[in-house]
């Protein structure tokens, strides 16, 4: 029965690795392509459409791309816009779901359902325009973070978390004297490790993201976040053009090696964010912490 | 006097519900200080801007300010039901819409179960940190990686086929494999971050419970589905009705870059449609009703889910 | 926002009753252009940034300098240039002079340019010694309703041709082609008889892309007489699907398809694989623009030092004639000027002096060329690039989209400096191609259908023609698509267009 039972369980660890292994490399293999394309030349990247193993190395895409310091600057940008936008949506998103995730709370339910609803009615792209310029956010930095500072989404998952703590903690805080901003602060977020966490990882990813708000709101160049450049040569790297025109030959694209790079450049510093988060996502934290 | 007595009880009848609610606001006054600045975002950034779609309602061209245009009421929905391509567009959408909920949606689940029985901690990281990568990898590029894989002209996967022995399949001029192609891409794409939010859920779990089902000798997938997974269903279910309520949101520029003059048939949906009319050809006010007949649809779903989930005990969205 | 909204709209009204009254008056007053009065004059400028990376200063200080003028420029990402352009026009939002991104956005702004969003330059062009010297014709291709409201930027009426490898014509014994039968024979060739001579049947003739209008499609379609988008059938205009050499042409590509002498994936193939074919070695024919053989001779030259490109045109239908080549209309875009920002005829003169100052040879050169010295050197009375790519690039490159005219207006601009034979060859058949043009008669006429669902409806025939081209769809088929479209607003397309040219014949 015993031996069964090992036996059974030997099997499925085998299978597991095995599958999260071919996982990983499926997953892993393009990405490992995008870098090795980036540190070739130009000339292999048209003879192998999917090289993995450059056989002649170079740098010249990324001295390309460093020759000015439009990158490392819009890199700096997107790191500021990134932190003070996941802080500023963390404290908003926190507040506004600790409050809803109070059944006890009289109009929860309408607040909620109005909150849904704005994923499902969108707000057009002109009146959100007008507001921005109305609030004199044009060409701020702010238009990047305000316009977009709550997610439904991410507010809908917070608050759900906040609710699965266990009820009596916050009868027993208050007994102790505890505010309802304190109760929020010392207790609920610390308790939430994992999911805020999470749901900063997902706002942060959002505004590492942004480049469609910076187009729009952002007149002057030298403001533009990472993204905004690099979708620009991604772009024209791939001879696509949205709107089909093609009187653009006078000036040859950038080389696809110099997209390689561009796409390593903006998508590295942005996987470093998760590793760090790992450590909160250990098991058992919650209750660790309520029996310590 | 009379009169008084009379009406007395009457007042106090109707006051006290009132004083009820007066009392649980004053009593939560903090908690609704707290919701105020998040409640002033989405009336001023979602709400505000909303009145934007009272232009498929009217003749509306953006030089002549939101409300410059001629009001033409349903005009701009007769002609979305009588467009000729409609039907198809919206069965399209409908399609891919289900195939990413009944193929896509588990498949983050699965994986995260599968992650949280590794008992080797590097092992695990590394997986997690290497499956979230395709999430940062735009569309452009898995586009343009999918077609160097899938092309018949020198294509790794019809190199394979040929290899084998095997007819080379021209997947990217076919309307049948837009579909398969579309979900996969999906998954490459999306599967490994959507564990995320999953494995947030696991670590809430008691590890006692595990140590107590294995003294019982209940077996993996017995731990997995007896413990794990109730542990995280209402998780899975409030991302479900917030799935359901994005059918709006397939993925227009995902969408679009697969788009093209073969599969158009099958490929074309309501959000690439809403982009080539709107801004393409300038058809703001047809473009904001087709928008504004998908929000409907939408809203019907999610309230039908919410609706639902309430029925068989779980808690909703509202 | 209601009453935000209104008051919005009402600043706008009042704003344009102001414009029309003050236009009313100072018609008379004098111009003064900038860079006379001593102080310099603020001008801010949307333009499209088609580069990787927006230019720096180092050129527009000299620009300022030169005209007098302070510049700001608003660079917009090209991929997103309509959505900007569109929600500055709806917040009145936009900067004194806008660059349109293309030909096809100018022909949606139509409707905003009639209703009185932009100035009416016509009346001023006179008053600068430079701006007048815009081609008439070309104005007249960009005028609404029959007036001017833009300036146009100057592109080649036609670039296209064939590109193909010479190195492979000379080892088969082949002779470049003259003919379509010719072409057809150097595409087998290329295919069948190992022209990269490694013993394996591993190439391909033809290199072609998702796009029928500067992929191959168009231009093989002029070889064969087909007219350029529209065209005339008994005096009446009729569009180009509707002409039997439209069908000569996609029987004629289906039968590249059939026989296995295009790569076969052809219809979605993006631009950057089709030219990888060409560069790697595995297909010998690129048609489209011919000025491309520039850059496609260095990559092929980086992966294989003998191979050698070449270009040809003026290749002869079945019928042994010549019938020309497809054009564009001369402008690539234009550049408007909005009532919103610009508030009088006096500001109007002020902001269209800066752009009659771009027209000057010495600053033109700045655009195309940079600075001398820093950007380029003089070779013989051409401007010889330094070999700094990277440099150009990014100080240069981006800003040849704010230039206004062109070659052919500028009298005195420096030539551009070439040492690649095929091409200078090139750049001597769109020369050629001038004197063989085939035009289309609809550029200066206006159709409100066409504007509106013109694009929509485009793609009907778009796709029934690649569909018919890899036999997915037989002709009978092909006619249904054809009705479709008519029924759907193409016989309203084909009215309004036919109105418009009866007007302008009896004018």
């Amino acid at each position: 029965m015993l031996r069964d039972r090992s036996v059974a369980s030997l099997i499925f660890e085998i299978v597991n690795y095995t599958l999260l292994s071919i996982i990983a490399l499926l997953t892993l293999l393009p990405f490992v392509h995008v870098i090795a394309a980036s540190f070739t030349t130009n000339a292999e990247l048209a003879t192998k459409t999917f090289v993995l193993i450059p056989t002649r190395y170079t740098l010249s895409a990324y001295k390309y791309i460093f020759s000015t310091d439009e990158v490392t600057r819009s890199l700096l940008v997107s790191i500021g816009i990134t932190a003070v936008g996941t802080f500023v949506s963390m404290l908003l998103s926190c507040l506004m779901a600790y409050g809803l995730s109070r059944k006890d709370l009289y109009g929860r339910g309408v607040i909620l359902f109005l909150v849904i609803f704005t994923m499902l009615f969108q707000a057009g792209m002109i009146p959100t325009f007008l507001v921005v310029k109305d609030l004199g956010m044009i060409d701020s930095y702010w238009s990047l973070i305000i316009p977009g500072a709550i997610s439904a989404f991410n507010l809908i998952i917070l608050k759900n978390f906040f609710q699965s703590l266990p009820e009596g903690l916050e009868e027993s805080a208050k007994i102790d004297g505890c505010s309802d901003f304190g109760i929020l602060f010392k207790i609920v977020i610390p308790l939430s490790l994992p999911a805020i966490a999470t749901i900063s990882l997902f706002y942060a990813v959002n505004y590492w993201n942004t480049y469609f708000n910076a187009i729009l709101y952002l007149n002057d160049a030298s403001k533009w976040p990472v993204q905004v450049i690099l979708r620009q040569i991604v772009v024209l790297a791939s001879g696509l053009d949205f709107n089909n025109s093609a009187l653009t030959d006078t000036v040859p694209p950038p080389d696809q090696t110099v997209k390689m790079a561009v796409i390593v450049v903006a998508t590295v510093p942005v996987l470093l964010v998760y590793p760090f988060l790992q450590k909160y996502f250990t098991k058992g934290a919650l209750l660790g912490s309520i029996k310590g | 006097m009379d009169a008084t007595m009379a009406v007395k009880p009457t007042t106090a009848v109707k006051t006290k519900p009132k004083r009820n609610v007066r009392n649980r606001i004053l009593k939560n006054r903090y908690i609704y200080l707290m919701i105020l600045p998040g409640l002033i975002y989405f009336v001023l950034f979602k709400y505000i801007p909303m009145v934007g779609l009272a232009i498929s309602f009217e003749d509306f061209q953006p030089y002549r300010g939101m409300f410059g245009g001629p009001w033409v009421g349903f005009e701009y929905f007769h002609q979305l039901f009588t467009d000729p391509a409609f039907w198809m567009i919206l069965k399209n959408t409908l399609i891919l819409f289900g195939l990413n909920l009944l193929i896509f949606f588990p498949i983050p689940i699965v994986l995260a179960l599968m992650l949280n029985e590794i008992k080797v901690q590097f092992f695990k990281r590394s997986v997690q940190t290497i499956i979230y990568i395709p999430y940062f990898m735009s569309w452009v590029i898995v586009v343009s990686i999918t077609y160097v894989l899938l092309t018949t002209d020198d294509g790794i996967i019809n190199g394979i086929l040929v290899e084998l022995g095997h007819q080379k399949i021209n997947f990217l001029l076919s309307t049948s494999w837009f579909r398969p192609i579309y979900v996969l891409q999906n998954i490459w794409q999306g599967a490994g971050w959507g564990t995320i939010i999953y494995l947030a859920a696991i670590t809430s779990i008691d590890p006692g419970l595990y140590e107590a089902a294995k003294m019982d000798g209940a077996s993996r997938l017995r731990q997995i589905w007896h413990i794990t997974l109730p542990a995280i269903r209402s998780v899975i279910v409030i991302l479900l009705i917030l799935k359901i309520g994005q059918v709006l949101d397939l993925g227009y520029e995902h969408v679009y870059l697969m788009l093209n003059s073969m599969n158009r048939s099958v490929a074309e949906i309501i959000d690439t449609y809403v982009y080539t009319a709107g801004l393409q050809e300038g058809q703001w006010s047809y473009s904001t009703a087709i928008g504004f007949f998908k929000s409907l649809i939408g809203l019907i779903l999610v309230m039908g889910a919410n609706w639902l989930a309430k029925k068989v005990g779980e808690e909703g969205v509202y | 926002m209601n009453g935000k909204c209104k008051r919005f709209l009402m600043s706008s009204f009042t704003v344009a009753v102001g414009v029309g009254v003050l236009t009313a008056c100072s018609s008379t007053s004098s111009s003064t252009p900038g860079g006379q009065s001593g102080k310099p004059i603020n001008l801010t400028i949307m333009a499209d940034l088609k580069s990787p990376g927006t230019p720096g200063d180092t050129v527009i200080k000299q620009i300022e300098q030169k005209t007098g003028y302070n510049l700001t420029i608003q660079w917009v990402p090209d991929g997103n240039y309509d959505e900007k352009f569109n929600a500055a026009m709806a917040t009145q939002s936009l900067p004194q002079a806008v660059f349109v991104k293309n030909t096809d956005s100018y022909s949606k702004l139509r409707d905003p340019i009639a209703n009185g969003q932009f100035w009416e330059i016509g009346p001023y062009l006179k008053d600068f010694p430079n701006l007048s010297k815009l081609d008439p014709t070309v104005i007249q291709n960009t005028e609404v309703n029959g007036k001017i409201y833009g300036l146009y930027q100057e592109v080649a009426l036609s670039r296209q041709g064939i590109i193909y490898r010479q190195d492979w014509l000379n080892k088969l014994g082949l002779q470049p082609p003259k003919t379509i039968d010719d072409l057809y024979k150097m595409l087998d060739a290329f295919t069948n008889n190992d022209p990269d001579g490694d013993g394996k049947k591993d190439t391909v003739g033809l290199t072609d892309r998702n796009d029928l209008v500067y992929g191959s499609f168009q231009t093989v379609s002029s070889y064969f007489g087909t007219p350029d988008n529209w065209g005339l059938q008994n005096g009446k205009l009729v569009p180009m699907f509707m002409s039997p050499q439209y069908m000569d042409t996609m029987n004629f590509m289906k039968k590249l398809y059939t026989n296995g002498v295009i790569n076969q994936d052809f219809p979605v193939t993006s631009k950057v694989d089709q030219q990888n074919m060409l560069v790697n070695g595995k297909a010998g024919v690129y048609i489209g623009s011919i000025t491309d053989v520039k850059n496609l001779n260095t990559k092929l030259r980086q992966v294989n030092p003998n191979g050698q490109l070449w270009v040809a045109n003026r290749i002869a239908g079945p019928d042994g004639k010549d019938h020309g080549i497809w054009s564009v209309p001369g402008y690539g875009t234009v550049v408007l000027f909005p009532k919103s920002s610009i508030k009088d005829v006096n500001q109007l003169k002020q902001v269209l002096g800066f752009f009659d100052d771009l027209m000057k040879p010495d600053i033109y050169d700045l655009l195309a060329f940079g600075i001398e010295g820093t950007h380029y050197t003089l070779d013989n009375g051409t401007a010889k690039p330094v070999s700094d790519q990277a440099l150009l690039d990014r100080e240069v490159a981006p800003l040849g989209t704010i230039s206004v005219g062109g070659i052919s207006t500028i009298q005195g601009a420096l030539q551009p400096y070439r040492t690649d034979p095929a091409d200078i060859e090139a750049n001597k058949l769109v020369l050629d191609n001038n004197k063989d043009l085939i035009n289309d008669p609809t550029a200066p006429l206006d159709s409100k259908t066409n504007d509106q669902k013109g694009a929509q409806l485009k793609k009907i025939i778009t796709d029934a023609t690649y569909q018919y081209m890899i036999n997915k769809l037989d002709a009978n088929g092909f006619q249904a698509a054809v009705s479709q479209w008519q029924q759907q607003g193409g016989d309203q397309i084909i009215s309004e267009f036919n109105d418009e040219y009866q007007k302008l014949k009896t004018k």
